[in-house]
């Protein structure tokens, strides 16, 4: 079919053009065969004399700043390059968050606690956020007892944390085996900071303790500063 | 004053000590236990409230959605930032290498160019302001 069509259009087609080979609006004025102008069409069509080079352009602009200069110094950057690159990170993700509790380093999949799903589905948001009344509180009124067998997996914690310290050191306190370390008032910031900062001074003294244990045994005795009570069992302020 | 970084990371710590403490409480429930874990449940309310309240002094701070995927595998996300930054430096020297490789080949066609065309290459030089 189309080669139809041309074969029809084919007779009427113009052999030559009816002004030569020569462009109809931009006459030759140069007949050495050299062209040294440079056309611009567009909106305001122009001819540029270029001088004696084909194709010749402006060279780009000299930008200051380019591959060729060290990024990472001219940005700043060299000291989050050698904290990264000097020393070699630990992979696992309870090393970059280690006081939060429980296991964090099994992948999110498993329980769909991943990040990307709260993006993937975004949470209903919007409203605002309300104490519950007490007729609400009521829907959280428990039974006296354990958690049912397969609801327990969650309370296990990682062997290496610190909390496993304080469970040792309040079970010789009487409380019970579920709690980990003591409940505090966690709305209040002071109070948060102590509890980090009070676990410290008892490491530090215990080492101390052991040092000195031979020698001023006898003092320590009746001394209140090395008395029974450990940093962690002294009154809140 | 602390960096709202550093308040909403203060924050988020206070909160999931609190769901912590809750977890403790309902593991093994006392009924006396009802009265401060009603008090928990209010503050985790509160909790929310206070980490809603520091959305507006982070919204200028963005976060690569691919940091998600490291730390949705239990990896440290700081291995992210060491790729990005191992990724740079590579881009970084490979640039570099071009940039360098291409004035060597300007510089050695010129030379080669001059000993061909001497009339032409000086015209050019002359156009170009001695490059």
């Amino acid at each position: 079919m189309m080669s139809d069509q041309f074969r029809k259009v084919e007779p009427y087609s113009p052999k030559s053009s009816p002004r030569g080979a020569r462009s109809p609006v931009v006459s030759r004025q140069d007949s050495s065969g050299t062209l040294k102008t440079t056309i611009s069409l567009g909106k305001n069509p122009s001819i540029v004399h270029s001088g004696p080079f084909y194709l010749m352009k402006e060279p780009p602009g000299e930008c200051e700043l380019t591959g060729a200069t060290n990024l990472m110094a001219y940005y700043g950057l060299e000291h989050s390059y050698s904290k990264f690159n000097g020393k070699k990170l630990k992979e696992s993700l309870s090393s970059f968050l280690p006081n939060l509790p429980g296991i964090l380093d099994g992948p999110g999949q498993e329980d769909n606690s991943t990040l990307g799903s709260v993006i993937a589905k975004r949470p209903i948001g919007g409203k605002e956020l309300l104490p519950l009344t007490s007729a609400q509180l009521a829907g959280f009124r428990l039974h006296p007892g354990p958690l049912p067998e397969q609801y327990r997996y969650v309370s296990a914690t990682p062997p290496k944390r610190h909390k496993t310290k304080h469970k040792k050191h309040k079970h010789k306190d009487g409380v019970p085996s579920g709690q980990e370390t003591p409940l505090q008032d966690s709305s209040n910031p002071d109070t948060y900071e102590k509890k980090h900062k009070k676990q410290k001074r008892h490491d530090d003294d215990k080492e101390r303790k052991k040092r000195k244990k031979e020698k001023k045994r006898k003092k320590q005795k009746h001394s209140p500063e090395h008395g029974g009570l450990t940093p962690s069992q002294h009154p809140l302020p | 004053m602390s960096s709202p970084l550093e308040n909403l990371e203060t924050q988020l710590e206070m909160f999931i000590e609190n769901v912590r403490q809750i977890r403790i409480i309902v593991s093994d429930f006392q009924p006396q236990g009802q009265s401060v874990l009603n008090q928990k449940i209010q503050s985790l309310v509160t909790g929310l409230q206070e980490v809603d309240k520091l959305k507006s002094q982070v919204h200028d701070i963005h976060v690569p959605t691919e940091v998600f995927d490291y730390i949705d595998q239990g990896r440290n996300p700081q291995l992210y930032t060491k790729d990005c930054i191992d990724k740079a430096l590579a881009k970084n020297e490979e640039v570099k290498g071009k940039i360098d490789s291409y004035k060597r080949f300007k510089s050695h066609l010129l030379s080669e160019l001059s000993k061909t065309f001497p009339n032409e290459i000086a015209k050019y030089k002359a156009i170009r302001g001695g490059e």
